[in-house]
């Protein structure tokens, strides 16, 4: 059964690695017209720590985007310079879009993988009851 | 008569040894038991950590998994346990 709680245990990091991709990806969002706002990244690392399984993903620490930030156009802006320029974020609204459904679709993987391991040690057992 | 008698007493103090448990199989049995324990434990621990919002709900999801797995071997295992027995008990002697 070592093996199933441990599968468990890697599909469950891989659900909370991306439930954490989402949460700097709503934040990135969230600042798309905040200015001088840079995007959040968030790599992933595989788990090597005797506390976790082996394989178990975790995410890496959150790293600034150094694009250089949208500017925008507009005199009327508190935060104008002398051309009329003001700084915008760097988010691109269409990449974190497009991420969001990345993290998305790969939750949804961890999820049915969860699912089908759930499954799998139900029938197993069920072979026992007879 | 007599001697029947003694040989019926003497057959089943020969096979008492046969029926007396072995000393490996209850320690296992007991390790097993503890470490039901503990995943029960541990399930219980994370249910009231989620719901203190002190854990992730990941966390209590997984524990409870490992938790639904650990009460179903136990429950599976003692039921052909308790199977085995009465089967033995049904035998007629």
């Amino acid at each position: 059964m070592a093996g199933f709680a441990d599968a468990l245990r890697v599909s469950a990091s891989g659900m909370e690695a991306q439930a954490t991709r989402l949460r700097y990806l709503s934040e990135n969002i969230a600042n798309a017209e905040t200015p001088g706002y840079h995007r959040k990244t968030v790599s992933f690392r595989a788990e090597l720590g005797p506390d976790a399984p082996a394989g178990a993903v975790r995410p890496g620490p959150v790293r600034l985007d150094p694009a250089e930030p949208e500017r925008i156009y507009d005199p009327s802006h508190p935060l104008a310079d002398a051309g009329g320029y003001h700084a915008g974020s760097n988010v691109n609204l269409l990449v974190e879009i497009a991420d969001t459904r990345e993290a998305g679709r790969s939750y949804e993987a961890n999820l049915r993988m969860f699912e089908q391991l759930r499954q799998m040690s139900a029938a197993l057992l069920e072979l026992l009851r007879r | 008569m007599n001697i029947t008698q003694s040989l019926a007493a003497g057959q089943y103090a020969a096979s008492r040894p046969a029926t007396a448990p072995q000393p490996g199989t209850g320690g296992n049995l007991a390790a097993a038991a503890a470490g039901f324990a503990d995943t029960l434990a541990a399930g219980e621990g994370a249910a009231l950590a989620a719901l203190r919002g002190a854990d992730d709900p990941h966390a209590l999801v997984t524990a409870l998994a490992q938790t639904e797995l650990a009460v179903e071997t136990a429950v599976t295992i003692r039921n052909r346990m308790v199977e085995a027995y009465q089967e033995i008990l049904r035998m007629p002697v």
